[in-house]
Parts: C-alpha cells; sequence; structure tokens
C-alpha cells in the first residue's frame, strides 16, 4: 500500500480538512482577528489531521506488510490466519476474524476432501482384494475342468488380473502415505518373479529372453518392481514386431545398480518421446493399433518417483525400446531397511 | 497319501481347491466352523495346512499363531493381500510359505509340494513316478525303463514330470513352456524342440521309444 493509494481512498477526509481550514482561515481573519491567528488556526487543524493520517498509514502498512510477508512465506497459502500478528485496529480486528473463519472452512473442506479421497483409496484396496478370490476360483474350476475354451479363457483371466492390479497400483501411486517396504533382494530374483507371472502371454508371444548381469544385490520393494516389470514387459508384448526379443540386462555404475529391459518392437517415434511418461498418453502407436491406456509408463514413473528410483526410455521407430530403472545402492537406503 | 487342511471361507474357492487337490493325489478335508477353526484344523492331524487370511471371527495371522502354540503342521498362507507386509507377518508368525491370490494353480501345487518335501524327515524316501515299466526318480534326477537307466537334465526331468502328472492327456507346447518358467527355466521355443528331443532319444536308449507321443500341432502325451 503506497501513501498515494492510501490518501485517494481518504481523499473526501483531505477535501473535507481542506475546506475546514481555509474556513477557520477566513472566519478569523472575518472577525478581525488577522491573518496571523487565521494562518494558526488553518495549520493546526491541517497538522492534527496530517499526524492522524500518518500514525493510521504506519498501522496499516506494518499490519498488511507482516500479513504479505507471511503470505510469501507460507506453502499452503490459506493457512495465513495461522500467522496473522494481532491488529492494533477495528477494521483489521475485522479482517483478521473473517480471515481465520474462512481458513477454518477451507481446512475443513481440504481434511473432508483428503478423507474422501483415502476412503476412496481403500476402497479400491478393498475391492482388489476381494476380486481375487472370485478370480482365483475360476482359475481352479480352468485347471480342474479343462474345457474348449480353457486357454482363452484363462487368457482373459490374465487380462483381467492385470488391469485389477493395475487399479491397485494407480490408487496406490496417488497417495501421500509411504505404502512400500525397502527390502534386500537380488535382480535376478525380481526378474524372474515377473517372467513368471507373465510368462502365459510372453510364451504365447514366441518370446525369447536373454537374461545377463543379474546378480546384483538392489535394496527396493519386490512388489512394485514386479509390477513395473510386468507393464513394461507387457509393453513388449503388445508393440512387438516379428520374433519377440526381449533382453533383461543388470549393470552397475556410478554407485547405482541399473536393470534394462530391451525388446525389438516397432519402437517409439521420437515426437512421443517427450510425453511417453505422460498420463493417459498413447501416442502414434497407441493409436494405430494395439489397445492403449496411456497407463502403464505413467505408473511406473510416479512408482519410481515415489520410491527414490530413477526411470528412463530410450527408443528408436524399428530399432525396439529400452526401458532402464536404475537402483541407489548407498548406505542410507540399506539404513531404511 | 499326504492330507491337507484347507481353511478358506469362500465357498466356491474352497469346493475348487479341494477338487484341484484331490486331483493330485492328496487328501484333503475342510471346514465351515470357523469359530473352532483350529481345533479342527489340530483334530485333522494334516501334513498341511492351506490358510487363508481374511476369514470370519479370526483372521489368519491370529490361526496360525495359535496352530503354533500346539503344532509344528507346515502352513502355507494365501492371501489376497499381497503387500511385502503382509508376507513378513506371516512368515514372523511361523507360516512356512506364503502365496497370493490370484494364484497359478501349478505354481500352488508346487509351494506345496516344496513345503512338504522339506517337513518330512529326510529318511522317508519319496516314490518314484511310474507308468508302465518306466519309473522316475525325481530326487536322483533318473529314469529308468527296461532296458537301462539314464540320467535326466533339470529341464528334461521338468518335462517328464509334467507330462507323467497329466498322464493320458496332450499337453501342449505352451503349457510345457510355462512349467519351465515357473521352475526359473525361461526357455524359448527351439530349446524347447531341443530338450523334448533329446529326451525322446533317452527314453527310446532305455528302452521306453514310443512312451512319448508327438501330437501334430496340439503338443505331446504320455
Amino acid at each position: 500500500m503506497s501513501l498515494g493509494e492510501f490518501l485517494a481512498d481518504r481523499l473526501p477526509t483531505v477535501v473535507l480538512t481542506l475546506l475546514a481550514a481555509a474556513f477557520g482561515f477566513a472566519l478569523l481573519v472575518t472577525l478581525g482577528e488577522g491573518t496571523y491567528a487565521g494562518g494558526y488556526l488553518a495549520g493546526a487543524i491541517l497538522l492534527a489531521q496530517a499526524l492522524a493520517f500518518a500514525l493510521e498509514y504506519w498501522q496499516r502498512r506494518r499490519f498488511y506488510g507482516e500479513v504479505e510477508r507471511g503470505m510469501a512465506r507460507l506453502d499452503k497459502k490459506y493457512l495465513i490466519s495461522e500467522l496473522l500478528p494481532e491488529p492494533g485496529f477495528a477494521e483489521g480486528r475485522i479482517f483478521a476474524e473473517l480471515t481465520r473463519e474462512a481458513d477454518k472452512s477451507m481446512c475443513d473442506a481440504v481434511a473432508a476432501s483428503e478423507r474422501a479421497s483415502k476412503e476412496y483409496r481403500e476402497y479400491i484396496e478393498t475391492w482388489v482384494h476381494e476380486i481375487k478370490t472370485p478370480i482365483s476360483a475360476a482359475r481352479l474350476m480352468l485347471e480342474n475342468d479343462p474345457g474348449e475354451s480353457a486357454k482363452p479363457l484363462s487368457r482373459e483371466l490374465t487380462r483381467i488380473e492385470n488391469y485389477v492390479e493395475q487399479a491397485l497400483y494407480y490408487s496406490r501411486s496417488g497417495g501421500v502415505e509411504r505404502d512400500y517396504r525397502i527390502r534386500e533382494t537380488t535382480l535376478r530374483a525380481l526378474v524372474a518373479s515377473a517372467l513368471k507371472k507373465n510368462a502365459e502371454l510372453l510364451i504365447e508371444a514366441g518370446a525369447s529372453i536373454r537374461t545377463e548381469g543379474l546378480d546384483r544385490t538392489v535394496y527396493t520393494d519386490a512388489k512394485w518392481i514386479d509390477f513395473m516389470l510386468g507393464q513394461v514387459l507387457m509393453n513388449s508384448v503388445k508393440y512387438r514386431r516379428g520374433p519377440l526379443e526381449i533382453s533383461v540386462v543388470g549393470a552397475a555404475a556410478g554407485g547405482a545398480v541399473s536393470l534394462t529391459v530391451a525388446d525389438n518392437g516397432i519402437g517409439v517415434p521420437a515426437g512421443d518421446l517427450p510425453h511417453i511418461f505422460e498420463k493417459g498418453f498413447t501416442g502414434e502407436n497407441g493409436r494405430r493399433g494395439a489397445k492403449s491406456t496411456g497407463l502403464g509408463l505413467y505408473l511406473c514413473k510416479k512408482l519410481c518417483d515415489k520410491m527414490g528410483l530413477a526411470v528412463s526410455l530410450a527408443s528408436a521407430p524399428d530399432a525396439g525400446t529400452r526401458v532402464t530403472f536404475a537402483f541407489p545402492t548407498d548406505e542410507s537406503r540399506r539404513m531404511e531397511t | 497319501m499326504d492330507k491337507i487342511f484347507v481353511i478358506e471361507d469362500d465357498v466356491g474357492l474352497r469346493g475348487e481347491l479341494l477338487k484341484l487337490l484331490a486331483s493330485y493325489g492328496y487328501a484333503c478335508e475342510s471346514s465351515n466352523d470357523f469359530q473352532n477353526i483350529v481345533p479342527a484344523a489340530l483334530a485333522a492331524q494334516a501334513d498341511l495346512v492351506l490358510l487363508d487370511v481374511s476369514l470370519p471371527y479370526y483372521d489368519g495371522f491370529q490361526v496360525c499363531r495359535e496352530l503354533r502354540k500346539s503344532s509344528a503342521v507346515p502352513v502355507i498362507v494365501v492371501t489376497s493381500r499381497s503387500s511385502e507386509m503382509d508376507e513378513l507377518l506371516s512368515m514372523n508368525l511361523g507360516a512356512d510359505d506364503f502365496v497370493a491370490k490370484p494364484f497359478n494353480p501349478q505354481i500352488l501345487l508346487a509351494r506345496i509340494a516344496a513345503v512338504l518335501k522339506r517337513a518330512r524327515p529326510a529318511a522317508h524316501e519319496d516314490e518314484p513316478l511310474r507308468y508302465r515299466e518306466l519309473a522316475v526318480d525325481v530326487w536322483r534326477s533318473t529314469a529308468r525303463g527296461p532296458a537301462g537307466e539314464t540320467e535326466l537334465t533339470k529341464n528334461e526331468l521338468r518335462i517328464l514330470t509334467v507330462l507323467l502328472g497329466k498322464r493320458g492327456r496332450i499337453v501342449s507346447r505352451d503349457e510345457l513352456m510355462n512349467a519351465l518358467w515357473q521352475s526359473d527355466e525361461f526357455v524359448d521355443d527351439n530349446t524347447l524342440t531341443v530338450n523334448i528331443n533329446r529326451l525322446r532319444r533317452k527314453l527310446e536308449s532305455i528302452g521306453a521309444a514310443d512312451y512319448l507321443a508327438t501330437k501334430r500341432g496340439q503338443g505331446y502325451r504320455i
């Protein structure tokens, strides 16, 4: 608030004060008290008003200045009422009171929305767990009474399982809670588990798998990695071209262990690469044929970010795709276990 | 015959589980009285308990703890809550293994066999798998026929046990490959062909030439 703005707001007072000073001066001169007495009265009126303005200006500037500085420091601006200084004037008190009320209502609304989203996430978790029992029963039925359509049905069940798992990790990726658990494991164990889980679809796609350098220790949540590797492997199956070849290679470089899954598929056009980890991005390949949800890689990135892993993708059309996960191996990770 | 006590409250899943286990030669028992499930499980004197986690009255973790108080029976926890935390909790409560739903039936069977094998006293030797004049010793990885004995590689043994487990039925190449993958051998189509051919030559050499039949475009059968 500049002085000009302050005075502009008080234009009527300024005009009336000037009028009062002029009237006092004219009155005393008319009554024959002389210009000296008139000037004295007018000056007194003006000085008094100027002092009153100065005091008021100083008070408000101090108060609003502090509010603004507090605001700048705050991450969640709506919490400003917690930082409000005690205002020494009535308007300020009204302002502070209203702000506090508005903030309280905002906090309530935010809490309600967080609760609702947490409840929804919990519901998704429960739902995912519930649906697994009938899926298991259906799998057993196919095993016990294999009929004509056992194979296609089993494939559809696998697809259902994949979508269900995606829903679970989508809901987990949104939460602020730390719901993963870092433990010591090896690249070999992680890769073997993911390959086994997706064996049916990989074998049907005629995949030939090459592994290398997987005897390395990493600290991570095996279940999360299992899901992410599954997403990457499913992409390789979806976007294959000719006989599918997948190589899974572990390497150590600069204090980190990396795991690269490379395929010989159709690859990603250069224009799509910058958006490849974006939510809902299906790109050229997704539009052209294979069903794409634009969620798999997005979730990989999000879960990696949450767990402190790096993930990157390199690809060119007709030259296959390489997805690399980098695991930190430093002592801090070990401490977390 | 090994006896398995199944603790699972979902009637549909339990029925299918009992059917699967029975068809693979296990004696099974289960109970619907979940308030007294621990005494029932103990009374069954089973060789293994298959335990679901979400149950009425007591959850699977409590049941596991109660079982452990008076019995060392092997326990495999089957759960749909597949977080690392649950796995850790079950192991700390004395479960022997942990299988996440939805499970691959073959994986479940393999885990059950592995846990039973571990729990069995070493002196108790396993019966070889027999078919006509062929006897396969799984633990020594050998096959004996009318004309002698031969050693089998890990892959050959796995292929042979899968075919013998489904004797009389055609087993597709995909199924065989899946079985190999589940034992950490990520073979491709060509490797499977090589393995099958070698297995067939070995069977010939021990006088079991016509045992392994090829069904063109469908798979193999013993």
